[in-house]
C-alpha cells in the first residue's frame, strides 16, 4: 500500500507492506540512518522519532499507521534551535556517550523539555531511562538538562529585552 | 510473511461493521501486540482494524460523577488530564507503565483489553469499579471492569465487541495505595499491580477494596464485606485475621508473588490500623 | 550488498541428521561448512570454535549454515523456514557438579600447609557463593561486513581485537593474513563482550562474500545477540576460611567451578584470573585452591567487565564480611587486620611492592558515608528485631578489592604487543595502534601522554584508524591494557622519538613492544610469575533499605573510593565509574536470567532490562591522592569487583539472613524476613 505522510517537513510517500516497521522504512527507503532498528520491541530507544509531536519507538510502529501523520527524525530535529540547545547542554555538562545513544537521548530530552519547563532530576532520569545504555552517567545527564534550561531561559530573557 | 489487509475506518459505524469479521485484530497503539515480536517484519493476522483515526474513540470528558475516556486515548494523553481529573489510583498505575515513549503509543483500551494477562490499568479500574463500554452492531453495553475477571482468575474479555469508552467514577477515597511489583518496564510473570482503596464515614469503614492482578487476578468481595462496617482504626487482631484470609486467597499465585501480595495487604490494612 | 542470516541448531547436543532449506529464490544461496575455503575453525586461547557446526552441535543456537540474499526481511522468513533436524543426545547442563569429560581447564595451587592450619584453627566457616549470567547490553548488537577491496578482503566489525579477526578470517579463507584488512567500526561500550565473537561473525560475512562474489553483511538483532552470543560466565565459588585466635585469616580452601559453555574459548584465561584473585585483597599464608572451567551445552560463556577475577573477588569479599559479622566485628576492622600490605606475599610467590591504600580508602569512605555509625546502628537493630515490622529494614555493606592490569595469565603466546609513532616535519605526531578506544576517553590519554613527552599541543597528536594493514598488533583491548600497556608503549615510542629528534631529520618513526616480564606458569600445584603489572584499589560502601510496601531492596547510597594511580581526567573517570556502579547495581537487583535450561529463551530477552536511572541512589566517587609518579591504572572493573559484595552484605544485614548470590529471589527474601 502507498502511505503518505510528512517527513522532516516534507510531504513524502512510500510503498509499504503490512509487515514493515516504520523504523525500517525510514532507514531503508528514506536513508535516515540516524535511527537504528536494533531491539524490535520498543525498549532500547535507538529508533525514536517524533510522531505527531510525540516521541515514539518507531520499531513498534507499523509503517501503515504513519499515514497522514507527521514524523520528525533526528536528522530533521538537528536543524532546530532546540537541538542546538541540547547539544550545547551536553557539551557544557561534559556528557560523553558511546555514540550510539546520543541521538535518542537528545530527542528524549527535547520531548521532556517540551512538556515541562523545569523537570526534577528524577523526571529527567526517568525520561532518559527510555534510552537504556551502559554509557550513561546519571549526574552528567541531569546537569545537561539543567544547562539546557538555563540556556533557554537566558535566550527568552534576551528576546524579551529586545 | 503473509500480508495483512489493513482497514482504516473513519467512524465508529464503519468500525462496528468490520469488527464482525472473524479473526480481525483491533489495533490502536499496538504496543501489546508488537512488544513481543522480535523479527524483522511484524506479524499480524489476515485482517487488521486500525481504530486510531476514529474521533469518537479519542475523546475524554469529565463530569462531577465520572471521567469518560475514549478507548484509543493514549496513556500519555491520560496523564496530561492532570491530578484534578484523573483519579490518583489510575494515575499511579499509568505512570508505572513502560517508558514515556511506550505511553505515547499505548492506549487505555488496549491496556484493559489485554487477553493474555492483566495489564496495569485494569486493577486500578476494577478497584474503582470502573465501567467499560463494549459495542457491536447490536448496540452498546456498559460493563463493570470486574466482569473482565474470569472465574479462573484470568482475563475474560468477551469476543466480538469493541471497547469504545471507559468510565471512571470520581469519588472521594480516604486511603489508597497502588504498588507495582516485579520488573516494571516489561510485563513478566513476576509483574503485578496491587490496588487498594478505602473510605470511612463517621469512623466506620464504609468501603474497602483490594485488587491484585498480573497473569492472574485476585479480588474477593466476601473478604471486602467482612471489613465493611468495622470501626476504625482496626485492631491488630482484626487486621491479622483479614490478612490471613487474603493469604489463603493468594494460594494460586507463584510463591514470590503470593508473599509480596501478603505484605502489601498487611501494609494496606496498616493504613486502616493507625 | 547481500545480507546474511544464520541457521541455528535447535538442539543443545547431538548430531545433525538433516538440513533442509526451502526453495531459495534467485539471488539467494545457502552456505554450508563445505563452502568454507580454509579451516572451519576459529581459535581463541587454544580452544577451537566451529565457524559452522558440521556433523555435531553443542548448543542451542549454534550456527550450522548461512543464507545470503538481498532482502533481509525475506531472508528472515527463509531462515525460519529452514529445518535443522538433530539426533539429540542428553546435553551436559550440570556444572556445579560435573564429569571429567566436561573439564576444559583445571588450575590448582597450594601455598603453605592448609591442612595443618585448618586443624588448629580457632574457627572455620564455609559458604558457596554463586554469580549468575549477565547480558552485556553493549551499545550495538554484533555484526560484521566483508567485501573485496582490490587484492584484499576487507572486513568491518566492532571488535576489541582486530588482529584476532584478521587471523581468524585468514584461517577460514585459507589465505595469508596480509590479504585480510580489518577496518574496525565504532566499538562503544562493550564490557568485554566483543573480544572473540566478532571474529566468528567476520568469518561468516567473509565466507558469504567470497561464495557470492558480492559484499555481505551479518547483522544480529538484539534478540539474537542476547540469546546466542557469549554472556558473563556463571560461577560457583566455595570458600572455606580458617581464622586464628586473633581473628587473623590463617587458611583458605577455595573451590571454583566456572560454567564456560560450549567449546570454552576463554576458559583458561577466565579460570586463571579467577584463581589468581581467589584470596581477594587479603594475605593468607596457607591456601589450597582448585578451579575448574566446565564445559556445558550452552552458548559459549564470555568475559564481562574483566576476565574472571570479579567472581572470586565477590566471593572472598562476601565471605570476609560474613566472617566479621559472625565474630561480632565491624568488617572494616576485620579487613584492616587481614588486608594485603606492602611486602605481603601473593599467591604466585611475588612480593607486593606497592602500598595498599586500605586505610586511606576506608577513611574516605567512612567520612563520606558515615559507615561506622550506620553499621553499628543497623547491627543493633538487626540483633534486637523481634519481627519484620519491628524497626527499619536497613543495612550497610563494605567491600574492598583490586583490579589488576596487564598480561594474560593463561600463557597465551601472543603476549607481545606493539605500538608505533611517527613525528612528521610539521611536528605532528601520529600514533599507530590496533587497540580499540571503546567509549571512554582512553585515546585522549594516549594523546595527552604523547603531547606531554614531545612538548607539542594536543591538537598535533592524532591516532590512525586501527586498520590492520596500517597499524601494528597491540593486542586485545581488555584487562585495562589501553590505559596501562598501550599507554606505556605510546610513552616509550614517544620517548624514543624525543631522544632522536634533535639529532636526526624528521619524519621519525619509533616502535615500542611489550613483553610480559614474568609470564605466569602453572606447574605441579604451584603458580609463579607476575599476576599483574599494576593494581588499582577500591573500596565501596552501599546502604540499602527494603521497601516497606514490597520488601524489594532499594539502594539508598553508594560510595566508591578509588586509588587509580595517576588519573588523567578525573571527571571523565568519575563519570565512567558512576556508569559502572549503575551497571553493578543492575546486576544486584534486576539483571537476571537463567540459561541453565540450555540457553536464553525469547521471554528472557523480553524481560531483561537495565536498572532505570531514576531508581539509582546517589553515587559518590572519590579518588585518593596517588603516590608520586604513580602510573596510570585501569579502574573500569572496580565497580563490579566491589559493589556486588557490598550489596550482598547490606542485604544480609537488612534481612538478617545469610545470602550468597545475587539477585536474591523475592520469595527467598520475604521468606527469610519472616512474620511481621
Amino acid at each position: 500500500m502507498t502511505v503518505s505522510f510528512i517527513l522532516n517537513g516534507e510531504d513524502v510517500s512510500a510503498n509499504v507492506r503490512s509487515v514493515d516497521r516504520l523504523s525500517d522504512i525510514l532507514r531503508d527507503v528514506f536513508g535516515l540512518v540516524g535511527l537504528r532498528s536494533d531491539c524490535r520491541c520498543g525498549r532500547c530507544g535507538r529508533c525514536f522519532v517524533f510522531l505527531d509531536g510525540r516521541l515514539v519507538p518507531s520499531c513498534i510502529v507499523p509503517a501503515f499507521s504513519a499515514r497522514g501523520r507527521e514524523i520528525i527524525t533526528i536528522e530533521g530535529f538537528a536543524q532546530t534551535e532546540e537541538y542546538r540547545d541540547i547539544a550545547e547542554g551536553f557539551k557544557a555538562a561534559g556528557v560523553e556517550t558511546c555514540g550510539f545513544c546520543e541521538a535518542p537521548k537528545i530527542l528524549a530530552l527535547a520531548d521532556l523539555l517540551e512538556r515541562s519547563s523545569r523537570p526534577s532530576p528524577r523526571e529527567i532520569l526517568a525520561q532518559i531511562s527510555a534510552v537504556p545504555c551502559r554509557c550513561t552517567d546519571p549526574d552528567a545527564i541531569v546537569r545537561a538538562a539543567q544547562a539546557v534550561i538555563e540556556r533557554r531561559a537566558k535566550r527568552i530573557y534576551r528576546r524579551a529585552g529586545q | 510473511m503473509l500480508a495483512s489487509e489493513i482497514h482504516f475506518p473513519k467512524d465508529l459505524a464503519e468500525a462496528l461493521e468490520l469488527i464482525r469479521r472473524p479473526g480481525i485484530l483491533v489495533f490502536a497503539g499496538g504496543t501489546g501486540i508488537l512488544r513481543e515480536q522480535g523479527g524483522r517484519g511484524i506479524s499480524l493476522p489476515g485482517e487488521v482494524l486500525f481504530i486510531r483515526e476514529i474521533p469518537e474513540l479519542r475523546r475524554t470528558s469529565l463530569t462531577e460523577r465520572f471521567l469518560e475516556i475514549g478507548a484509543a486515548v493514549t496513556l500519555s494523553e491520560l496523564l496530561e488530564l492532570g491530578e484534578t481529573a484523573l483519579p490518583p489510583l489510575l494515575a499511579e498505575a499509568v505512570r508505572g507503565i513502560g517508558t514515556m515513549a511506550i505511553r505515547n503509543l499505548a492506549t487505555i483500551g488496549g491496556n484493559v483489553a489485554s487477553r493474555g494477562r492483566f495489564m496495569d490499568c485494569w486493577p486500578a479500574l476494577a478497584c474503582l469499579d470502573g465501567l467499560v463500554e463494549l459495542r457491536d452492531r447490536g448496540g452498546a453495553t456498559w460493563m463493570n471492569a470486574n466482569r473482565l475477571l474470569g472465574e479462573d482468575g484470568k482475563p475474560a474479555f468477551p469476543e466480538g465487541g469493541l471497547i469504545t469508552r471507559l468510565r471512571v467514577p470520581i469519588e472521594r477515597w480516604d486511603a489508597y495505595l497502588l504498588r507495582k511489583v516485579g520488573p516494571s518496564d516489561f510485563p513478566a510473570p513476576e509483574t503485578a499491580v496491587f490496588a487498594f482503596a478505602a473510605r470511612a464515614e463517621k469512623g466506620i469503614l464504609a468501603e474497602a477494596r483490594i485488587v491484585f492482578a498480573g497473569e492472574i487476578a485476585l479480588r474477593s468481595h466476601s473478604l471486602e464485606s467482612t471489613m465493611i462496617g468495622r470501626g476504625l482504626p482496626l485492631s491488630a487482631r482484626e487486621a491479622a485475621t483479614i490478612a490471613e484470609g487474603y493469604r489463603t486467597l493468594a494460594a494460586p499465585l507463584p510463591e514470590g508473588l503470593a508473599l509480596q501480595f501478603g505484605v502489601l495487604v498487611e501494609g494496606a490494612l496498616g493504613l486502616l490500623s493507625r | 550488498m547481500l545480507y546474511v542470516a544464520t541457521i541455528r541448531s535447535p538442539s543443545a547436543r547431538g548430531s545433525i541428521r538433516s538440513l533442509r532449506f526451502p526453495t531459495l529464490p534467485a539471488g539467494y544461496r545457502s552456505i554450508l561448512p563445505a563452502d568454507i575455503p580454509g579451516r572451519n575453525r576459529i581459535v581463541s586461547f587454544g580452544a577451537e570454535v566451529p565457524i559452522l557446526a558440521q556433523d555435531r552441535v553443542s548448543y542451542v543456537g549454534e550456527p550450522v549454515a548461512l543464507i545470503a540474499g538481498p532482502d533481509p526481511a525475506l531472508l528472515e522468513e527463509l531462515a525460519a523456514a529452514t529445518k535443522v533436524v538433530c539426533d539429540e543426545e542428553e546435553p551436559y547442563l550440570n556444572w556445579e557438579s560435573f564429569s571429567s569429560d566436561q573439564v576444559a581447564a583445571k588450575r590448582v595451587a597450594v601455598v603453605g600447609d592448609p591442612d595443618l592450619a585448618f586443624s588448629i584453627a580457632s574457627s572455620v566457616q564455609e559458604e558457596v557463593y554463586t554469580s549468575g549470567a549477565i547480558e552485556h547490553y553493549y551499545s550495538e548488537p554484533q555484526g560484521a561486513a566483508a567485501a573485496y577491496d582490490y587484492d584484499k578482503i576487507a572486513v568491518w566489525c566492532a571488535t576489541q581485537w582486530p588482529y584476532h579477526v584478521r587471523d581468524s578470517v585468514a584461517l577460514a579463507l585459507g589465505c595469508r593474513a596480509e590479504e585480510v584488512s580489518v577496518r574496525p567500526t565504532r566499538l562503544g561500550v562493550h564490557l568485554d563482550g566483543k573480544l572473540w565473537y566478532p571474529s566468528l561473525l567476520a568469518c561468516h560475512a567473509s565466507i558469504a562474500s567470497i561464495a557470492c562474489g558480492r559484499p555481505a553483511k551479518v547483522l544480529l538483532t538484539r534478540e539474537e545477540d542476547f540469546r546466542f552470543t557469549p554472556k558473563r560466565v556463571r560461577s560457583s565459588v566455595s570458600v572455606r576460611a580458617a581464622l586464628g585466635k586473633g581473628g587473623e585469616l590463617s587458611a583458605l580452601d577455595v573451590r571454583i567451578a566456572i560454567n564456560v559453555g560450549a567449546y570454552g574459548p576463554l576458559a583458561e584465561e577466565i579460570l586463571s584470573q579467577a584463581v589468581i584473585a581467589c584470596t581477594g585483597a587479603y594475605a593468607c599464608p596457607n591456601l589450597r585452591v582448585e578451579g575448574y572451567a566446565v564445559l556445558t551445552n550452552t552458548p559459549p560463556g564470555g568475559a564481562f567487565g574483566g576476565l574472571g577475577a570479579s567472581h572470586t573477588l565477590f566471593a572472598m569479599e562476601a565471605h570476609a564480611n560474613r566472617l566479621a559479622m559472625a565474630g561480632g566485628e565491624d568488617p572494616a576492622d576485620w579487613k584492616a587486620r587481614n588486608v594485603l600490605r606492602k611486602g605481603s606475599r601473593l599467591l604466585t610467590g611475588e612480593i607486593l611492592k606497592e602500598e595498599v591504600p586500605y586505610d586511606a580508602i576506608i577513611a574516605h569512605l567512612a567520612a563520606a558515608s558515615d559507615y561506622r555509625r550506620k553499621y553499628a546502628g543497623y547491627e543493633l537493630v538487626r540483633k534486637r528485631r523481634s519481627g519484620r515490622a519491628d524497626g527499619p529494614l536497613r543495612g550497610i555493606g563494605l567491600a574492598f578489592a583490586y583490579q589488576g592490569a596487564g598480561p594474560f595469565l593463561s600463557g597465551d603466546a601472543s603476549n607481545s604487543y606493539t605500538v608505533e609513532a611517527t613525528l612528521d616535519k610539521d611536528l605532528r605526531l601520529r600514533i599507530f595502534t590496533s587497540a580499540a578506544g571503546g567509549a571512554g576517553g582512553v585515546m585522549d590519554i594516549w594523546r595527552g601522554s604523547a603531547a606531554a613527552i614531545l612538548g607539542v599541543g594536543l591538537e598535533s597528536v592524532s591516532i590512525a584508524p586501527p586498520e590492520t594493514d596500517q597499524v601494528p598488533d597491540s593486542g586485545p583491548s581488555t584487562l585495562s591494557r589501553n590505559v596501562s600497556v598501550v599507554n606505556r608503549l605510546v610513552e616509550r615510542a614517544c620517548e624514543a622519538i624525543q631522544k632522536r629528534r634533535f639529532r636526526e631529520p624528521l619524519p621519525l618513526t619509533a616502535r615500542a613492544a611489550y613483553r610480559v616480564p614474568k609470564p605466569i606458569k602453572w606447574e605441579g600445584g604451584q603458580v609463579s610469575g607476575s599476576p599483574f603489572d599494576t593494581a588499582a584499589w577500591a573500596g565501596a560502601v552501599l546502604e540499602l533499605e527494603l521497601d516497606p510496601w514490597t520488601l524489594e531492596p532499594r539502594p539508598l547510597g553508594v560510595w566508591l573510593c578509588v586509588d587509580g594511580g595517576h588519573v588523567v581526567a578525573p571527571e571523565r573517570a568519575a563519570a565512567a565509574l558512576r556508569s559502572g556502579v549503575a551497571d553493578a547495581l543492575g546486576a544486584c537487583i534486576n539483571e537476571r536470567f537463567d540459561p541453565s535450561g540450555g540457553g536464553a529463551g525469547i521471554s528472557d530477552y523480553f524481560r531483561y532490562g537495565l536498572l532505570p536511572l531514576h531508581e539509582l541512589p546517589p553515587i559518590g566517587i572519590e579518588f585518593v591522592e596517588p603516590e608520586r609518579r604513580a602510573p596510570v591504572k585501569g579502574i573500569g572493573e572496580l565497580p563490579f569487583d566491589t559493589v556486588p559484595a557490598a550489596f550482598l552484605s547490606a542485604l544480609s544485614q537488612a534481612a538478617d539472613a545469610a545470602f550468597s548470590s545475587l539477585p536474591v529471589p523475592t520469595a527467598r527474601l520475604i521468606g527469610a524476613l519472616g512474620a511481621p
